[in-house]
């Protein structure tokens, strides 16, 4: 009777379904170690007295989630079976042959990792760099092999539940993902690859990446996702966790080609300590509409994190980058250059603030956002923040929205160039500028080819 | 009035939500607002009816809008607004003391060399006769040109339609909180109207009208400037202004009409007990220039961003200001531009000082509708840091949907460098006048828009506002 | 001129697109192939606005007369069909292209001028800018920096030079090409013009110039004075040592009594 009653009197909470609600959770918890299982529930409370967000609520002011979500059409993938081990990960040749075909695109790498609907069916490292005691491995047996690592970082000083609705909603239910450990003094020279692809609509993916880089390390990530174009909305939604301990130095780039329907959310944080440089790319070239949160804490003094964004949208494209700038150590730096090109009826939304905290002297910040609007119906909202509590800084911001040059264009068309070839390349030129800051191989060339092929459709 | 009495150890807190009593049988409403107090305010201007509906429409939409959450803390201003008193006649309105003037303002002014005459004008105390006779003498050269520059209240008197016409349509009810408050209780202000091709050289300066008049917490100030017309309309003062009041809510309405060009000078220096918020909008018509030049000295917390909306083709918007936030002030402040016709230009500077505890916010909007083709915006913002514990913010907001338009936004923070410091000094100067040499310069570009006699002043108020600031 | 001129302006008039101030007033001009021409004026004569409309810049408008290339109308042409025609135009102003290297660059302006089903072989064209820049006595590395950008203003000029070398036009058109050169970059740039005659003697050269220095390092064949957007006087290089000596007051006062009359 008590029960009914409560149920009467609270109306259900948001975004709780038929197929995202407690059970799930306590499904996925099942076999589970205490301390996960508590973390989920814990992660799922929060989720449920959390309310969707709403274009009120500053930070989603220009993404109408309520509107753009449907979650209720959605059904969690499928897990990986309890107590999986490598021994059921399969060959490559098991795989969709989308995925395949972007792992033969990949150039070498110190280690692959390929993802379908957010659990890891291939995981490769070559035995040299397993010997040095770097680890990379699904989360779903991290948390069997490194039970003390997980415990520490898993959801916990970097994306909290408590840091939004989907970030606890990705800490109840995700699945699977990959854990990367690599030991102080450690180095790898190749980028590791991680693969991922949905393969269908109607689905909801949670999926969660951590990587510690202890001191002195060096890594660079390249975290790849893919789909063909969806028949119903799909979510994917990914948590990426990064700390790099003191002098340590990661790289880590997200390359998002999803398809036509696949609605993008991602949750990035980066810890960077003493002296260590912990830089980010995120490129956004597909889903229908991405959002990424990407906060990068400056914890320790000489931290440095270059923060690099591009973005080409068309169609109806929505894009929504909010980041931020924490620093609070004195006599970091931090350097953000977002741009992006919008053709057709896309809408791209940038957020940033650069937050100096009392006590961060010394403190560099830049954040630069810039945009290209290419037709008459795409739409660019810029909102670069500041905000300095400490008085010995250099910090500044700019922003701009504009079409091409008139005098760029006719300095290329008197060359002999016609008017689209010289668009295309002014383009180009204008988000290369964010590539040529990371020269990771291979990504370089892949996203020159993906907007190219935009390009030329638009 | 006893003048020049020392009163030692006198904060600002005590005055906070003091208002003066009189033994006089005065005319005001009882504390709070509700409706009653609203038809009261109405009956005693002896108002026509659409205006008392008007204030009543206001009053529901004022009761139904939540405060804003954002922008500075307004935590506090709900208690105060339970206490003010939303109308006091305006002739009972001098009923401060010297006495109660808070000394260090009374320094301030000795120090800044104001006559005593006008110190007690600008602590709300009595008229300044002199300044009475230049107006007078001026009012007869603009009436000659059919120019109206009026009290708000005889605005609606003695020009009716032309009131009714423009009024609450730069600035409806509904658009913010304090809108709202303001088109419900507003009392005092200015109407101003420029006929067609009128020029006028010499400044309207609502500071000559409000000595007869003193200008109102919820003071309204409608101007309409006529096609190709061209005049510049300055209020407030740099001195600081005392006021026994703290909360000050006005709403300026500018319409700007075709070929015309507007330009409006307000220098805020109230003191550190005000809660300053007001809304400030020209609407731009075809070829027309609207400038604001925007000045915040004082006050414990404003928010005022003056606003432009391009509506006509090739209008043009701009907006100059200045803030300075000391101990314990936060001046959230900036501007907004909205291009909805083509060929539509913008600009706004934006220049920030934030000393000891005090906190300056730019908060901006730039907004370019589809089809204002070949728009272009240009938003600059600086803010000085004095020292360790300033603090200093910047918000703007960028929203394009043209693909034929041009916008930018940049921002820097410093703060006073060591280098420039050494540099002065080594050339004999101490480290204050060294401060207030650099933070000159650093508002230089804006001040010297300024008329000749505020700008002196201003750097005078720079020269005080520096001592102390250093070590 | 014994042979039909390759370039042959009757009656020019133009103005800025959107102004109602026409630039131009009428001008006649005609440049037989091989010849190099100078154009004087002092500074708003037009000269730049005839070397802008030449090219088809957007923000001019011809308002009347005739443009003939070839004996063909160029006017009616986009910018891209007038360079493929074989038209060139230095920029007084090169732009700057952020992220575009000067090889990209030529690659694509090269493609352009291939049929549809042709494509241009990449280390032919290496060979080409290689071959090109040796010439010119340029550094290899050029060729990776992004078009002009944070190039110093002998740098552009030069990278406009190399561009000219590598299209190979029938008619260069030089627009203020020594503004704001020191006599050693001009020295180069005026090399780099005459190493490309040697090899081509057929490519006309049309220098638009304020003053007569240029002149002493790339010599002229005939010399115009353009005053008030009209051609005022035509004849040899003794032309341009004229106006050295006595300046451009004289031909100013005289559009002026002109006017008046």
């Amino acid at each position: 009777m008590t029960e009914a009653s409560v149920i009467e009197t609270s109306a259900p909470a948001e975004g709780v379904t038929e197929t995202l609600n407690r059970e799930a959770v306590e499904r996925a918890a099942a076999q589970e170690p205490t301390w996960l299982a508590e973390r989920r529930a814990h992660a799922w409370d929060v989720y449920e007295r959390t309310p969707l967000p709403s274009t009120k609520l500053e930070e989603w002011r220009y993404t109408d989630v309520r509107r753009l979500l449907d979650l209720d059409a959605l059904t969690p993938a499928p897990r990986p079976e309890a107590g999986t081990g490598e021994a059921l990960l399969e060959g490559l040749d098991g795989l969709p042959a989308g995925l395949r075909a972007v792992m033969a695109e990949d150039r070498e790498a110190a280690g692959h990792v390929a993802i379908v609907d957010g659990c890891v069916r291939h995981v490769d490292l070559s035995d040299e760099l397993a010997r040095q005691g770097i680890v990379l491995t699904s989360l779903a047996r991290a948390v069997q092999l490194h039970p003390e690592l997980l415990e520490e970082h898993l959801a916990t000083h970097a994306v909290p539940p408590e840091e939004g609705k989907f970030q606890a909603l990705n800490a109840a239910l995700w699945a699977d993902g990959v854990f990367l450990y690599v030991p102080a003094g450690a180095s790898l020279d190749l980028p590791v690859r991680v693969s991922r692809w949905l393969s269908g609509g109607g689905l909801a993916v949670f999926s969660r990446t951590l990587i510690v880089a202890e001191a002195g390390a060096r890594v660079s990530f390249v975290d790849e996702i893919v789909s063909d174009d969806l028949d119903a909305q799909s979510l994917e939604s990914s948590v990426v966790e990064v700390i790099a301990r003191d002098g340590a130095q990661v790289q880590y780039v997200s390359l998002q080609r999803l398809g036509h329907r696949a609605f993008y959310q991602a949750a990035q944080r980066t810890l960077a300590g003493r002296d260590a440089t912990l830089d980010t790319l995120n490129v956004s070239l597909g889903a229908s509409v991405a959002r990424v949160d990407l906060n990068a804490r400056l914890l320790g003094p000489g931290a440095n994190s270059d923060m690099l964004g591009l973005y080409f949208g068309d169609g109806d494209q929505h894009f929504d980058h909010n980041t931020s700038q924490d620093h609070e150590a004195p006599n970091a730096h931090s350097d953000l250059l977002y741009k992006g090109a919008l053709d057709g009826h896309a809408h791209a939304v940038f957020r940033g603030i650069i937050r100096v905290h009392e006590g961060a002297q010394g403190t560099d910040a830049y954040q630069t956002n810039r945009n290209l609007i290419l037709s008459e119906h795409a739409r660019a909202d810029s909102l670069p923040n500041l905000e300095i509590e400490a008085d010995d800084v250099r910090c500044s911001h700019g922003a701009t929205v504009g079409q091409l040059d008139q005098e760029t264009l006719f300095y290329l068309m008197s060359r002999g160039i016609p008017q689209q070839p010289a668009e295309r390349l002014v383009v180009m030129g204008f988000l290369g500028e964010v590539l040529s800051r990371l020269p990771l191989g291979g990504v370089v060339d892949k996203v020159t080819r993906a907007i190219e092929v935009k390009l030329r459709h638009g | 009035m006893p003048q020049n009495e020392v009163i030692e150890g006198l904060g600002l807190d005590e005055y906070k939500y003091g208002f003066v009593d009189e033994e006089q049988h005065v005319f005001r409403t009882r504390p709070g607002l509700d409706e009653e107090i609203v038809r009261q305010i109405s009956a005693q201007k002896e108002e026509p009816e659409w205006m008392l509906e008007f204030r009543l429409k206001a009053l529901k939409i004022y009761e139904s809008k939540p405060m804003p959450t954002w922008g500075g803390d307004l935590s506090e201003l709900e208690d105060t607004l339970d206490q003010i008193y939303f109308y006091v006649r305006p002739s009972e309105r001098m009923g401060t003391s010297w006495d109660e003037v808070p000394e260090n303002i009374k320094r301030t002014y000795e120090r800044l060399g104001i006559p005593e005459a006008e110190q007690k004008v600008l602590a709300g105390l009595g008229a300044q006769y002199e300044s009475e006779m230049v107006y007078h003498s001026l009012k007869e050269e603009w009436e000659a040109q059919g120019v109206i520059f009026d009290s708000i209240e005889d605005g609606l008197r003695k020009h009716p339609e032309l009131f009714r016409k423009y009024f609450a349509t730069v600035v409806p009810p509904g658009d913010n909180k304090f809108a709202a408050l303001n088109s419900a209780v507003w009392s005092g202000g200015s109407f101003v109207y420029i006929p067609p091709g009128v020029e006028l050289d010499t400044p309207l300066q609502a500071y000559f009208r409000v000595n007869q008049e003193r200008m109102g917490q919820f003071e309204r100030t409608l101007i309409i400037a006529d096609e190709n017309s061209r005049a510049h309309y300055i209020e407030g003062c740099t001195a600081p202004v005392y006021s026994t009041e703290s909360f000050h809510s006005g709403v300026i309405e500018i319409v700007v009409l075709p070929g015309a060009h507007f330009r409006y000078t307000t220098i805020q220096n109230w003191s550190n007990n005000m809660y300053n918020l007001v809304t400030q909008r020209a609407l731009v018509h075809r070829g027309a220039a609207m400038e604001w030049l925007d000045g915040n000295l004082g006050s414990k917390l404003t928010m005022k961003y003056p606003s432009c909306y391009l509506v006509g083709e090739g209008a043009h918007g701009s907006i100059l200001s200045i803030a300075y936030a000391g101990d314990g002030q936060h001046q959230d402040t900036g501007g907004k531009v909205v291009h909805a016709a083509p060929n539509t230009s913008s600009t706004i500077v934006s220049k920030s000082i934030s000393k000891g505890h005090g906190r300056s916010s730019y908060r901006g909007l730039c907004k370019v509708y589809e089809g204002a083709v070949n728009s272009r915006s240009n938003v600059e913002c600086d803010a000085l840091l004095i020292n360790e514990t300033s603090r200093t913010d910047t918000y703007p907001y960028i929203e394009i949907e043209e693909k034929r338009a041009s916008v930018g936004h940049e921002a820097t923070v410093s703060k006073v460098g060591d280098e420039q410091l050494f540099y002065l000094m080594s050339r004999g100067m101490s480290e204050e006048e060294a401060m207030a040499l650099i933070v000159r310069g650093f508002i230089e570009p804006i001040a010297k828009e300024l008329p000749l006699e505020y700008a002196v002043e201003l750097n005078k108020l720079i020269e005080l506002e520096m001592e102390g600031s250093v070590g | 001129m014994s042979q039909s001129p390759i370039l042959k302006i009757s009656g020019l008039t133009a103005r800025v697109a959107d102004e109602d101030i026409e630039i131009l007033k009428g001008v006649d001009l005609e440049l037989g192939e091989g010849e190099i021409h100078a154009i004087m004026g002092p500074n708003g004569s037009g000269k730049s606005t005839l070397a802008k409309v030449i090219a088809g810049h957007p923000g001019y408008e011809a308002t009347g007369g005739q443009v003939l290339f070839r004996g063909e109308d160029v006017l009616e042409m986009e910018p891209d069909e007038r360079s493929q025609a074989g038209i060139f135009l230095a920029f007084q102003y090169p732009v700057e292209i952020p992220g575009v290297s000067i090889a990209n660059f030529l690659r694509t302006a090269l493609e352009a001028r291939l049929d549809g089903d042709e494509e241009l072989d990449l280390f032919d064209f290496q060979d080409l800018l290689l071959e090109r820049m040796e010439m010119l006595d340029m550094d290899p590395s050029f060729a990776e920096r992004p078009v002009n950008d944070g190039f110093s203003g002998g740098e552009k000029k030069r990278n406009e030079i190399l561009q000219m070398a590598v299209l190979q036009p029938l008619l260069a058109v030089m627009d203020e090409t020594d503004s704001g050169l020191d006599i050693d970059a001009l020295r180069v740039v005026a090399n780099g013009v005459n190493t490309l005659r040697k090899e081509h003697p057929e490519m006309t050269v049309l220098l638009i110039t304020h003053y007569q220095r240029l002149l002493n390092y790339i010599r002229p064949d005939y010399v115009h004075v353009m005053v008030d957007g009209r051609i005022v006087r035509s004849g040899g290089p003794e032309v341009a040592l004229e106006l050295e000596e006595q300046g451009y007051a004289d031909w100013k006062d005289k559009e002026q009594e002109a006017a008046a009359v």
